[in-house]
């Protein structure tokens, strides 16, 4: 079959494809990431490309309009390469800032010192380096140098059993001798085990980095974290890739039964090695110097990770390959640090509850609480946790990534430009973005507090339905209302941004799933909201969150705000913690066996639940009244 | 020791809702009707107080609806008037109140003009001396134009105006409340919309204590149990305080049972059914005697014998 060359502007990249590859997959190869929403199944119009020469071929889509057309727009994922190709991305088209600013790096930098581990333990990384200087073996005192090193090792850390590979044990003689027995050891916690990782002359204690992931669904954030005092020094993200294979999860576990695991953990791996290659070069860093990379995500995002098949886990009965994998050498799958550097694969709870809730749990440390805790956790899907020190309940809500800004029109991730709050000020709507830049469109906390905003000024009412002539942003196209945030009409270097009972419906969709899981939760263990005594609401909404916008619109129960607590990425702060504390590693362990997980699939009641969760803020609206 | 008294003692009261006004009132009914009241469920009168006996109003329409004949035979040639249906079912079968519906106002039927609706309602204001409930065609775009014309044509007479559902609520509350007139609530079978509807009512800034309502009714065998478990269901909330639950309820059954094939088609088709000239009314009247027991304080009825089975139903149960 001809292969052909496709040429993408602005990026400039190019790739060599086979004839009847898909656009947006040749796109995928020169891992440009696109905005689109559907995962190649033509129905979010999200991936509108133009195709300045050359031939494609494919159906006719609604959802380009005739001047589209025209100028020779196609949908990327409904064409095939037919020969060579230049092709224009569209501004709106591609993620724009492939890397994105990360400022959980300096929220999250000393926030583990404020945590009862900083309070209670030494810091004592999982993987630590120890300087040595040993006595030299004479006739009287004969002993081997692996027994030399391994006696100082259990003298100084205490550590019970090791475990150490022949590569190592090969090369000890020499470095021993020729440092004049003064030399740094990695050690590495495998479980109850430690591994001596490496043996290197000299002193080199102060250069023990790691890695720490939060394996998102949409987006993948990395941390720096020198190990020796737990200091985050530099934090970044990035778009997962893996989006080119749809935005949620199911979506990509079924593109990986045809293009192949290996497709997808690829994907997920540059990704991670390109955050760690620039966090390494903006701090001047060598790659040799990180020794651990330990990853929290969702159960799918883990699987990808070490290239095992998801498929199982979106047929009942939604069996994982594993939910705690074992600590691996990162170069077994592709990760590009110290090559004797660990991965750590943080434990999961079940097929649909993952490592980044154990790493929540960990994070708010509602495990040790004596009090009944709630931990909702929004991303793709939403995540609940109930429990306290005794017990520990997890549930999975099919959401829908409208909180997240996609599904919703003029949603956009929590990126530079994003509207990330809605207020009123002097009886007019007003938006902020992030950074200040102009808007390009509404991420999550934005989203949450725009229904909040046009509840509160009677512009929709308790339904979700807009009412005509309330305000004067109404507008109705194609039979739907929208609210017109920015109006491109009178300023054209704007970008018009609006906000459209469809928007509304999806968001109210994805709050009332939210809501009626945390309901059916305390409804199985006979509690109420009042017994709930913190709730700690986590997620990618960005930097901020309005507690009583997400109050108004029913998505957490009206508790006093001194019990709710925005608590933002979880994933990433229990992970650091993980990596940190030795103690928090098997403690980590011990909240995977202990939580249980708890299937809606199996809740007879749940529809009725979510019905009444349909609604601004519940049906039940008297218990939002009183309070 | 004697056997101990278990009764339940329910922490709230319904909603107490009147229709119609008389002179002294500001209208020009010679009767009202009072709904609700209650402070226990139906006819458990050892248990609390039942102030208000459930009411049966007759089904009127501007043309003659697609009924049987068994129905249409037993209401007699004044079917064909509106006006002369209302007063035979006020003066021979004994209602207490007329519930008028447009269906003459629809497009596919006469496509009946605001003006003409409006005409009629002031004739049987005329002529009949009962509360009236007023409905339109059941097309959202025309009762949008028919509803206010008739309201308008009824201002100060106190009607119950139906229905404010969660799309048209709006209409329906500026109507009701510029014409001084009662509402219907209406639910498509799904108790927590039916609360929905009351909350947006009452944001639209309409009392609860207007409202009455409607779950949608279903005819016997036709999702019965359903509607039974709805109308149980909210009357058990607003007893035990649930005040956006607390208003009375209402069931069209006349306008739902003769649709059904139980109570149109005749033993010719349906053999061994036995004769539909006593199996029809059997079936609304056995249909209304169950939503009776639910909850219903309104009843919609048209066959008069039906109408007469239910009434001797309630006077002897209360």
């Amino acid at each position: 079959m001809a292969e052909y060359n496709v040429i993408f502007y602005p990026q400039a990249l190019s790739v060599r494809v086979q004839e009847g590859t898909i656009l947006l997959d040749a796109c995928a190869k020169c891992n440009i990431t696109i905005n689109n929403l559907c995962g190649g199944d033509g129905i979010c119009g999200r991936c509108k490309m133009i195709v300045k020469s050359g031939k494609v071929k494919g159906e006719g889509t609604s959802q380009l309009n005739r001047e589209e057309i025209k100028a020779g727009y196609v949908l990327a994922c409904q064409v095939t390469v037919q020969s060579d190709l230049v092709v224009d991305i569209p501004w709106g088209t591609w993620a724009k800032e492939k890397l994105i600013a990360n400022e959980d790096a300096q929220r999250f930098s000393y926030l583990s010192k404020g945590s009862s581990y900083a309070k209670n333990y030494e810091i004592k990384p999982i993987v630590l380096k120890l300087y040595m200087e040993l006595e030299k073996p004479t006739l009287a005192n004969v002993t081997s140098d692996l027994q030399l090193v391994c006696d100082k090792v259990r003298e100084v850390l205490k550590i019970p059993s090791m475990q150490t590979g022949l590569k190592i044990i090969k090369n000890i003689s020499k470095i021993l001798r020729k440092y004049d027995y003064k030399v740094t050891v990695t050690l590495g916690l495998r479980r109850q085990i430690a591994e001596i990782m490496n043996l290197e002359g000299g002193d080199t204690v102060d250069k023990n980095y790691m890695i720490i992931v939060d394996m998102g669904t949409s987006t993948v954030v990395a941390h720096l974290v020198n190990a020796n005092n737990t200091e985050t020094m530099d934090g970044k993200a990035c778009f997962n890739s893996q989006g080119v294979y749809g935005r949620e999860v199911t979506g990509r576990i079924i593109r990986a039964e045809k293009v192949g695991t290996d497709e997808l953990q690829r994907l997920l791996v540059e990704d991670i090695n390109k955050l760690i290659e620039g966090l390494c070069s903006n701090n001047n860093i060598n790659l040799q110097d990180i020794t651990a990379v330990v990853c929290a995500g969702n159960t799918v995002m883990t699987h990808f990770l070490l290239g095992l098949s998801a498929e199982h886990i979106r047929r009942t009965p939604y069996t994982p390959v594993s939910l705690i994998p074992p600590p691996l050498r990162a170069v077994e799958v592709g990760i590009g640090i110290n090559p004797r550097g660990l991965l750590y694969a943080l434990p999961c709870i079940s097929g649909w509850v993952g490592s980044d809730l154990t790493a929540g749990i960990l994070a708010t440390e509602m495990h040790k609480h004596d009090k009944l805790c709630l931990l909702v956790d929004i991303g793709t899907n939403g995540e609940i946790i109930l429990g306290n020190k005794d017990w520990l309940i997890a549930s999975s809500a099919s959401a829908g990534p409208a909180l997240e800004g996609a599904s919703v029109e003029c949603g956009v991730r929590a990126e530079s430009g994003a509207i990330e709050k809605v207020y009123v000020e002097d009886g007019e709507i007003k938006f902020k973005t992030i950074h200040d830049k102009p808007a390009i469109g509404i991420c999550g906390s934005g989203i949450i507090d725009i229904v909040s905003v046009l509840l509160d000024q009677k512009i929709i009412n308790r339904s979700g339905k807009f009412i005509q002539g309330s305000h004067e942003g109404i507008f109705t196209r194609n039979g739907i209302s929208h609210f017109i945030l920015v109006d491109s009409k009178n300023d054209r270097t704007k970008k018009s941004i609006y906000f459209s009972e469809k928007d509304l419906e999806n968001v109210i969709v994805a709050k009332a799933a939210i809501f009626a899981a945390i309901r059916i939760l305390l409804k199985r263990l006979e509690l109420s909201y009042s017994e709930i005594n913190k709730i700690y609401l986590g997620g990618a909404f960005g930097n901020y969150i309005d507690i009583d916008s997400a109050i108004n619109i029913g998505l957490i129960p009206p508790l006093p705000k001194e019990k709710i607590e925005f608590v933002g990425n979880t994933a990433i702060k229990g992970a650091k913690l993980t990596a940190s504390y030795q103690e928090a590693f098997h403690e980590i362990a011990d909240i995977h066996t202990n939580t249980t997980y708890y299937d809606l699939m199996g809740a007879d009641d749940y529809v009725e639940e979510f019905r009444k969760a349909m609604f601004l803020p519940h049906t039940d609206i008297n218990f939002w009244r009183e309070e | 020791m004697g056997i101990p008294e278990l009764k339940e003692n329910w922490k709230n009261t319904i909603n107490e809702v009147t229709i119609g006004a008389t002179k002294e009132e500001g209208g020009t009914r010679c009767k009202t009707i009072t709904l609700g009241g209650q402070s226990t469920l139906p006819f458990l009168s050892f248990e609390g107080d039942l102030p208000n006996k459930p009411v049966i109003a007759g089904y009127v329409a501007d043309i003659v609806p697609d009924w049987p004949d068994v129905l249409k035979n037993a209401i007699g040639k004044e079917i064909n008037d509106p006006i002369e249906w209302a007063q035979k079912n006020v003066e021979e079968f004994g209602v207490e109140a007329i519930n008028m519906r447009f269906l003459g106002a629809s497009e596919a039927t006469k496509n009946r003009s605001p003006d003409e609706c409006a005409k009629i309602v002031e004739g049987m204001l005329k002529t009949v001396d009962v509360p009236l409930i007023l409905w339109g065609c059941g097309e959202e775009e025309k009762d949008n134009e028919v509803l206010p014309a008739c309201s308008h044509a009824a201002r100060g007479e106190n009607c119950l105006i139906g229905s404010a559902t969660e799309t048209n609520y709006q209409t329906v509350v500026a109507i009701c409340k510029a014409d001084k007139h009662k509402i219907i609530a209406e639910a498509p079978v799904d108790i927590n919309i039916g609360k929905q509807v009351n909350i947006l009512l009452q944001d639209a800034g309409l009392d609860l204590k207007e409202v009455v309502m409607l779950q949608t009714t279903a005819a016997l065998g036709y999702g019965f149990d359903y509607v039974y478990t709805i109308l149980e269901r909210a009357r058990i909330a607003g007893l035990q305080g649930d005040k956006l639950m607390a208003s009375p309820q209402l069931c069209d059954i006349g306008g739902e049972v003769w649709r059904v094939k139980e109570a149109s088609v005749d033993e010719d088709i349906l053999t061994g059914w036995g004769a539909l000239e006593k199996r029809g009314p059997m079936w609304e009247a056995v249909c209304a005697g169950g939503y009776l027991q639910a909850g219903a304080d309104l009843l919609i009825m048209a066959h008069p014998k039906a109408i007469k089975i239910i009434q001797s139903t309630i006077n002897n149960l209360l």
